[in-house]
């Protein structure tokens, strides 16, 4: 941050030596927000990336253990911050696994569907969107008793007594759902979008060539938004690398930890009760940090790479 | 004939959408008529869709200022943020779009890139320093830390800038000629062609605050403080057993967001292409 300010004042005094004085405007527009953004974004972040190398409480000074807390996370099998992250990763890729495909998927089709334009097809659409206004903990509240064993209206229609929240793999199910029900808005609205702008005549000369509606939607539709798919895509696998609301309000992540994921673990080790382990929880979060930026990056390279 | 076939696509399109409508309206259709069961009919009758008796017990216990869950309160502590938080967020993005998108100045391009690439770090890794902070600038238990850090974001600012792209340079210049200076040139000519994208940037700050979860639930355990998402998950906690209750405070929970969707759903359906249509 501090570097280019400083390049640019000692570029401006001698130009203003030479010319005409510095206009400073343009500074007191981006300041407000360079301020807050340093503040708030780029020291926190830096900061959090020092801490992971630290053993440290919250409250005093960090002590400097170098890669201690990642040696005892990644390695140190008797320590129950080693079972506690393996376990937290292994369940937050789970979630990633089962909600991403579904939370692309199923907006797709929706999406599809709405672009034939039936009847209603613009109340359709709000209802399939409006969830995504609602905070997560509201939602968990209303699906919880969806799911409830013997008063929940999903058992009564199944004629079952299933433990949805309490049993695996049930646990999972629940899970997905909800995040399915609350958050394919956005993306159902930028298939949308994209559907709408393929050139009709794609789809007629197909016609022509005899393609069935199958062989259009994979050679025709797909190729054609490939650009919002690869968009979704990353920024979906971001948002659900970042769970933390339906498996702490709807499976409190059990049974048996079987649905705890990392970010719960990250947040009970900095900010949950008894004393804080602000360093161990930092390299937990940093190492979820770099798989969702791997995770990310290898998404951008193999969708583009097809081309 | 023909028009009986092209009529089928269609046919299939809308019974799918209606089954999934169905799915998506039911859980709200439930919560809404359970929020107005009795707790005592709820657990004894077997399963039942409708209340046997419509009672508001739910909402009134709510809503009567009772010191372990002021439902109320915490309503009106994530309006009081909401709002805030939106109008400092237009404020800042619109200042620092138009800087990076109309003003001339050294390294503007480097630092507006920098930016940019920033947004690629996930913002788990910030978590803790950030209450760090937050807590040394006494804005733990405050509407302020709340309010602030998430002004930090940078997508708003490009997606203003990108709009901005469209709105000709011409209009900058002939106002230059006319004497103006660059804050009446922000002011008179850029603001007041930016209010489609503002109003974008509006919606999605103030339900994104609205609805912010992790944030609150560890910057809030003051209870008098604490926003409506925080305040929820206290009473999921304290409620487990009154069900029937739990389902009238999420619903009070939904509603600012649900009647602003109700009178903007033009822009938030706008929106999303348009945020994507810049990325894609």
């Amino acid at each position: 941050m501090e570097a280019p300010v400083k390049v640019i004042e000692k570029k401006a005094t001698f130009k203003r030596s030479k010319k005409r004085t510095v206009n400073w405007t343009p500074w007191v527009f981006v300041t407000p927000h360079l301020v807050i953004f340093s503040l708030f974004f780029l020291v926190p972040i830096l900061y959090g990336i020092y801490i992971s190398f630290t053993s440290w409480d919250l409250v005093g000074k960090p002590d400097f253990v170098g890669l201690a807390n990642y040696k005892e996370i990644l390695w140190q099998k008797d320590s129950s911050f080693y079972t506690q992250f393996h376990n937290g990763l292994k369940n937050t890729f789970i979630f990633v696994l089962l909600s991403v495909p579904s939370c692309i998927i199923i907006p797709l089709l929706l999406a599809s569907a709405l672009n034939a334009k039936p009847r209603f097809h613009k109340l359709f659409q709000s209802i399939f969107y409006m969830p995504t206004l609602f905070s997560i903990s509201a939602v968990v509240i209303i699906w919880t008793l969806m799911f409830n064993v013997n008063q929940g209206p999903i058992n009564n229609l199944l004629g079952k007594s299933i433990l949805w929240t309490g049993s695996q793999p049930y646990a999972w199910a629940t899970l997905v759902i909800v995040t399915v029900w609350w958050g394919i808005g956005g993306n159902m609205i930028i298939y949308q979008a994209a559907l709408n702008g393929i050139p009709k005549d794609y789809y007629e000369a197909a016609d022509v060539d005899g393609a069935n509606a199958i062989q259009k939607f994979f050679k025709i539709t797909l190729p054609s938004i490939r650009g919002q798919i690869l968009y979704t895509v990353v920024i979906t696998t971001i948002a659900q690398f970042n769970v933390y609301g339906q498996p702490l309000m709807l499976t409190a992540g059990g049974p048996t930890d079987s649905t705890r994921v990392l970010l719960m673990d990250i947040q009970q080790n900095a900010f949950g009760s008894g004393q804080s382990i602000a360093g161990i929880a930092s390299a937990m979060a940093f190492i979820l940090g770099l798989c969702i930026m791997v995770v990310s990056l290898i998404q951008f390279l193999f969708l583009r790479n097809r081309d | 004939m023909k028009n009986k076939l092209l009529s089928f696509p269609k046919l299939v399109a809308f019974l799918f959408l209606l089954l999934m409508a169905i799915i998506w309206v039911v859980p709200l259709i439930w919560g809404l008529v359970t929020s107005f069961k009795g707790d005592m009919e709820f657990k004894t009758i077997g399963f039942k869709f409708l209340p046997v008796e419509w009672v508001t017990t739910n909402y009134t216990s709510l809503l009567v200022d009772n010191d372990s869950t002021p439902l109320l309160h915490w309503f009106f502590n994530s309006l009081i943020i909401s709002v805030v938080h939106t109008l400092l967020v237009l404020i800042v993005v619109s200042m620092a779009a138009f800087a990076y998108g109309r003003l001339h100045f050294k390294g503007r391009n480097a630092l507006f890139l920098f930016l940019m690439a920033t947004m690629m770090f996930p913002g788990v890794v910030n978590l803790i320093p950030l209450y760090k902070i937050v807590d040394s600038l006494g804005w733990v238990n405050t509407y302020w830390a709340a309010i602030v850090p998430g002004a930090a974001g940078v997508f708003n600012i490009f997606l203003v800038r990108q709009f901005m792209v469209n709105i000709p340079i011409e209009f900058d210049e002939a106002a230059r000629i006319d004497g103006a200076g660059d804050f009446q040139i922000f002011f008179r000519v850029v603001l007041p062609l930016l209010r489609p994208i503002l109003m974008v940037v509006a919606l999605f700050s103030f339900t994104g605050s609205w609805n912010d979860f992790l944030w609150p639930s560890i910057v809030f355990n003051d209870i008098e403080k604490m926003p409506i998402t925080s305040g929820l998950q206290l009473l999921q906690g304290m409620y487990t057993a009154q069900p029937t209750l739990l389902m009238a405070g999420a619903l009070i929970a939904i509603v600012p967001t649900f009647i602003l969707y109700l009178f903007a759903q033009k822009y938030f359906l706008q929106s999303m292409s348009l945020s994507a249509g810049v990325k894609g």
